[in-house]
C-alpha cells in the first residue's frame, strides 16, 4: 500500500524530537505532542487513525492494524457497505431496551427519565460496539440535522421509532427518503408543531425549519411567504388520536387540510390536493439545487471540518445525479487525500467518550453512570432544546474540558457505575506506559491507570 | 479527598504561572496556608458576610475592581415581547389575540399604556423604584425570521447575519478593553456552552456549576503528578482546547479560593430552583467575592411558543415566573451593590401580532428589553411604538423594529466604563435611547 508510507510532510517535521521514546502502537493511538506554532493543531497523521477518527469514533485496540490491512480505499468500502454483523453482546444489550419493543402510545406513561436513558443507551451502545462505524457516525450526523428534542411533550416516547425508521434506515441510503419519512414521524410532527397546523390557523413551525434545517438552508432561496404556503400544504399532517384508532401513527386529517391552491418557490399547487400537497412540496424541496448543496455542505463540514468549495460543489453535483444517494457521495469525499490532510476537527463530547471507551476496549452498561458524565460535559444525548442540533464548533466545547478530564479520571479508576476497563487484559496488547505522548515525559506516572487517564486528558485526544 | 487537590496548595501549579495570563508576584506571597484555607472554610459563613475577599482583590489588576459588571440574560427562541409588556390600550391587541390577550385587569399597569405580565409581579418594585427600564420595538435588522441567523447576528453584535465579524460582541468587548492582568473569571457563562457571543478572541469560561467546578482525582490516584503533568500537557499548544485547557486550570486556582457552599444570600433573597435562579446566584457570588468578574452570560431557553403559550396561564406564564423570581432575587441579594451591576433581558426576535391556531404565535420581528440596575433611570418604557394597527406592521403582521438592540447594549457599555464601540458594534450610528436620562 504506497498509502501508507505517505505520514505527511508534517509528521516528519512534527514528530522528530516529540516521540521519542514512545511506541509506535502509542504515536497511533494518542497522536503525536505538538509545536506550539501550530494552529489549530495538526493532530494524528498516521493514516489508520485519522481514518478510524473520522469515519467512525476512533479506534478499538487491534483495530488500526486491520485499517492498515485493508488499505485506505478497501477500509472506505467497507465501511459504506456498512454490512457487518452486529456482535452479539450489542445485540443482547440492545435487545434488553424496551423503548425498542413497545409502539409509541404504549411508552405513554413511562418514568421520564427511564425512558431517556434507554434512549441514550442505544446511540452510546451502537456507537461503541458496532463494527458499522461510518454508519454510527452518518446517525449521530443526522440525529443532529433532524434534531428532535425528546423533553417536549410526548416526544421522547416517539423518537425511538424515529431513530429506527427515520435516521438508522436511511443513514447511509436516500437524503430525499429520509426527509419524507421524517415528514411523517410523530416525533418531527410534535416536535415541530405540525399537529396544531390546521385550516385557516397555519403554524409555521415545521414548515420553517424543513426548508432551513433540513433541506434549503436559510439561504436556499425561500422566502417568509414561501413559509406561509409550506405551512398550509402541510396542514392536516397530524398523529392519529381518534378512538378505536392506532393511537400514535401519522394521520393525515382531510378536514383540517387547506384545500385551497398555493404557491411554492414559484410552483403552483393547484386546489383540492389533499395530501399530495405535502408530499409534491417535499418532492421540490429534496430535488432543489439548494437542498444538494446544503445536504453537501453538512457532509464535507463533518468529514473535513470545513464546507471547503470543491468538495461541497462536487457532492451536491452527486446529490442531484444520483437522486440525493449518501454513500455515491460519501465514498470520493472519504476515498480522498483531503480527508487524511486536512485540520483536526474537535471531538464533541459524546465523540470525546465513545472514542475513549473504545480505546480502553470498556466493557460498558451504557447506563446512568456513562450518561451523567456525558450530561456534565454538556451533550445529553436527545435533549438539545433548538431543532439545529448540537454544535460543531470547537468554540462552543472549550467549557467541557473539566467535565472531560474528571470522566478520564473516573473510568481509569473503576469509578463509572457499570462501566469497566480491563487493564490486565488491555496491558497484554498494548503496553499502558506507551500510551503517554512521550513528548511530555512522565516517568513519575508509575500507574497504568494515571497514565491513562493523562492520555485522554491531554489537548491532542480532544480532536480527531 | 473531598474537594481534591485544589483545596491543597497545589505547589506544582503555582510555581510556574500559566503561560498565557502572568499574575503579579502579589498573589504568591499573599496564598493562604492550607491551615489558613481550612479555617478559612469553617469560617465561610462570615467571609461572605463581609462580602469581599481582601485576599481576591489582590490578585488582579486593580483597575478591573472598577469596572461595573454586565450580566446578559439571553432568552433562546423569540420572546413574545408584546404578551411580556402588554400594549393594554390598543384595540388591535385584543383584535389581533382572541385567545391569548391578556385582559388589562390582570396587567401590573406600568404607565397607562403597557402593562407587565402578570407572572413578572416580582419585577413591580424595581420598576417603581426606578432601578428597571423596559425597551419596546426593539431587535435587530434580521429578516429572515429564522432563530438562528437572528441569534447569530445578536450574539455577534451585527445589524444581520450577512455583515461582518465572525466573533461574539461581548468578546470583542472584552478583549478591546483587556487590562495587563485579567481575572481568569472576567467572563463566565454559566451552561456547559459557550454562547457565541463569548466565542472568539477573549478568555471567556463556561461553568455550570462552580460548586462542582473541581478536578476529581480519584483515591489511590497520585494527585500531585497527575496535577503537575496536567499543568504540562496544557502548558504549549494554540489550538482552542489547549488555551481553554490553561484557562480551566487558573479558574480552578482562582475558585480554590472561594467556598461556594457557603454562600449566604442577602436581603431575604430567594433564588428559584431553576438553572436561571442557581446561575444568577452564583453570579451574585463572584460579585460579592470581587474577583474580577466584569461580563456573565446566562440563557433561559424554550420561548419558542408555537403552542400552548397561553395568556395568564401555560408555558410562556411559566417561562416569566421564573424569570421574574430569579432577576428579583437577585436585584435583592446584590442590594446597593446592584449600582455597579447591569442586566440586560434580551431575544432573538418577537413573534407574529396575531396568534396562530395552536393557542401559540408564529415568529415575528421586535420584541422587548429590559435593563435592570447600573444606574439605569428606571420606571419608564422606553422606545418608539410604532402601534399594532394592520398598516403599522411589517411582513406577515410583525412588529416593526423601532430601535436597534446595539443601541442599548452600547450604551450600557458606555455607562459600565471603558468602551471601544467602534470594535465591539462596528458601524453603529449610536443613537441614545435614553437609559440613563
Amino acid at each position: 500500500m504506497a498509502g501508507w508510507s505517505r505520514r505527511g510532510f508534517l509528521g516528519l517535521a512534527v514528530g522528530a524530537g516529540l516521540t521519542a521514546g514512545c511506541g509506535p502502537e502509542a504515536r497511533k493511538l494518542v497522536g503525536r505532542g505538538l509545536p506550539e506554532d501550530l494552529e489549530p493543531p495538526k493532530g494524528p497523521v498516521e493514516v489508520p487513525l485519522r481514518l478510524a477518527n473520522r469515519l467512525g469514533f476512533g479506534p478499538r485496540p487491534g483495530d488500526l492494524g486491520r485499517i492498515e490491512k485493508l488499505g485506505h480505499a478497501g477500509f472506505v468500502t467497507e465501511q459504506v457497505a456498512a454490512d457487518h454483523e452486529e456482535p452479539l453482546h450489542l445485540r443482547m444489550k440492545a435487545r434488553s431496551l424496551e423503548i425498542d419493543q413497545f409502539q409509541p402510545a404504549d411508552l405513554e406513561g413511562w418514568p421520564e427519565e427511564y425512558v431517556i436513558r434507554q434512549l441514550q443507551q442505544r446511540a452510546l451502545l451502537f456507537a461503541i460496539y458496532s463494527p458499522n462505524q461510518l454508519r454510527e457516525r452518518m446517525v449521530d450526523l443526522w440525529t443532529n440535522h433532524f434534531n428532535i428534542y425528546a423533553r417536549k411533550g410526548r416526544a421522547m416516547y416517539r423518537v425511538s421509532k424515529d431513530q429506527t425508521e427515520v435516521i438508522r434506515q436511511n443513514a447511509l441510503g436516500s437524503f430525499p427518503q429520509m426527509v419524507k419519512t421524517s415528514a411523517k414521524s410523530p416525533a418531527m410532527l410534535g416536535y415541530l408543531d405540525n399537529t396544531v397546523n390546521r385550516k385557516g390557523v397555519p403554524n409555521e413551525n415545521y414548515a420553517r425549519e424543513l426548508m432551513e434545517l433540513h433541506t434549503l438552508g436559510v439561504d436556499g432561496g425561500y422566502t417568509q411567504t414561501d413559509v406561509q404556503e409550506v405551512a398550509r400544504c402541510f396542514t392536516g399532517w397530524s398523529i392519529e388520536n381518534r378512538f378505536m384508532h392506532a393511537k400514535g401513527q401519522f394521520r393525515f386529517d382531510p378536514d383540517s387540510h387547506d384545500e385551497g391552491a398555493k404557491t411554492v418557490l414559484g410552483q403552483t399547487i393547484p386546489a383540492g390536493g389533499g395530501i399530495e400537497d405535502g408530499e409534491r412540496v417535499l418532492e421540490i424541496l429534496t430535488t432543489h439545487p439548494s437542498c444538494a448543496r446544503f445536504v453537501a455542505g453538512k457532509i464535507v463540514r463533518c468529514f473535513l471540518g470545513d464546507e471547503r468549495l470543491p468538495w461541497t460543489d462536487r457532492l451536491a453535483e452527486i446529490y442531484l445525479l444520483t437522486g440525493g444517494r449518501i454513500a455515491a457521495m460519501l465514498v470520493p469525499l472519504l476515498e480522498s487525500t483531503d480527508l487524511l490532510d486536512g485540520p483536526p476537527i474537535v471531538k464533541r463530547p459524546f465523540d470525546f467518550l465513545v472514542s475513549l471507551l473504545r480505546a480502553v476496549d470498556a466493557d460498558t452498561d451504557a447506563g446512568a453512570g456513562l450518561q451523567a458524565h456525558l450530561d456534565k460535559m454538556g451533550q445529553p444525548l436527545h435533549q438539545w432544546p433548538m431543532p439545529d442540533g448540537y454544535p460543531d464548533q470547537a468554540g462552543a466545547w472549550t467549557g467541557s474540558l473539566l467535565a472531560r478530564w474528571n470522566f478520564a479520571l473516573a473510568l481509569t479508576h473503576g469509578q463509572v457505575p457499570g462501566t469497566h476497563v480491563d487493564f490486565d487484559a488491555l496491558g497484554r496488547r498494548t503496553p499502558v506506559r506507551d500510551l503517554i505522548p512521550a513528548s511530555r515525559p512522565a516517568k513519575d506516572v508509575e500507574d497504568d491507570r494515571d497514565h491513562l487517564a493523562l492520555l485522554a486528558m491531554s489537548p491532542d485526544f480532544q480532536w480527531r | 479527598m473531598k474537594r481534591s487537590w485544589w483545596s491543597c496548595d497545589g505547589r506544582g501549579f503555582r510555581s510556574e504561572p500559566p503561560a498565557k495570563r502572568p499574575q503579579p508576584a502579589a498573589l504568591e506571597s499573599d496564598l493562604p496556608s492550607r491551615r489558613s484555607l481550612l479555617v478559612g472554610a469553617a469560617l465561610g459563613a462570615i467571609a461572605w458576610a463581609s462580602n469581599r475577599s481582601a485576599l481576591a482583590q489582590v490578585a488582579f489588576d486593580p483597575s478591573s475592581r472598577d469596572r461595573g459588571v454586565l450580566v446578559v440574560v439571553f432568552l433562546r427562541g423569540g420572546a413574545d415581547g408584546l404578551n411580556i409588556v402588554v400594549p393594554y390600550a390598543e384595540d388591535a391587541y385584543y383584535r389581533s389575540r382572541p385567545s391569548l390577550g391578556i385582559d388589562r385587569r390582570s396587567l401590573v399597569d406600568l404607565d397607562g399604556f403597557f402593562g407587565l405580565n402578570p407572572a413578572l409581579g416580582p419585577l413591580r418594585k424595581h420598576y417603581e423604584d426606578g432601578r428597571l427600564a423596559i425597551l419596546h420595538a426593539v431587535g435587530s435588522g434580521d429578516q429572515t425570521r429564522s432563530h438562528f441567523e437572528a441569534m447569530n447576528a445578536m450574539e455577534r453584535g451585527l445589524p444581520d447575519v450577512r455583515q461582518g465579524s465572525a466573533s461574539g460582541w461581548l468578546a470583542r468587548h472584552l478583549s478591546a478593553t483587556e487590562p495587563a492582568s485579567p481575572s481568569p473569571l472576567r467572563a463566565v457563562a454559566f451552561g456547559s456552552i459557550m454562547p457565541d457571543s463569548l466565542r472568539g478572541g477573549t478568555t471567556a469560561i463556561a461553568i455550570e456549576s462552580l460548586q462542582d467546578f473541581r478536578l476529581m482525582i480519584p483515591k489511590g490516584a497520585a494527585a500531585e503528578t497527575i496535577q503537575a503533568r496536567l499543568r504540562d500537557l496544557y502548558r504549549t499548544g494554540s489550538d482552542e482546547m489547549a488555551i481553554a485547557g490553561r484557562e480551566t486550570l487558573d479558574v480552578l486556582d482562582t475558585l480554590n479560593r472561594l467556598t461556594p457552599s457557603e454562600y449566604r444570600p442577602s436581603g431575604g433573597a430567594q433564588y428559584p430552583d431553576s438553572d436561571l435562579g442557581q446561575g444568577l446566584r452564583q453570579v451574585a457570588l463572584l460579585i460579592r467575592a470581587g474577583i474580577g468578574l466584569e461580563v456573565a452570560a446566562l440563557d433561559k431557553g424554550g420561548w419558542d411558543t408555537h403552542v400552548a403559550q397561553g395568556a395568564t396561564a401555560g408555558w410562556l406564564t411559566y417561562l416569566l415566573e421564573d424569570l421574574g423570581r430569579s432577576l428579583d432575587a437577585f436585584a435583592t441579594d446584590l442590594g446597593t451593590a446592584m449600582k455597579d451591576v447591569t442586566v440586560v433581558v434580551m431575544t432573538e426576535f418577537g413573534r407574529r401580532v396575531a396568534e396562530n391556531g395552536g393557542l401559540g404565535t408564529d415568529h415575528g420581528r421586535a420584541s422587548m428589553m429590559m435593563v435592570l440596575g447600573g444606574g439605569v433611570l428606571g420606571g419608564r418604557v422606553l422606545g418608539m411604538w410604532p402601534g399594532l394597527e394592520p398598516d403599522a406592521l411589517e411582513g406577515p403582521g410583525d412588529l416593526p423594529v423601532t430601535t436597534d438592540y446595539r443601541n442599548v447594549l452600547s450604551e450600557v457599555l458606555q455607562r459600565a466604563g471603558k468602551v471601544d464601540l467602534g470594535s465591539t458594534f462596528p458601524g453603529l450610528e449610536a443613537r441614545p435611547v435614553g437609559l440613563f436620562g
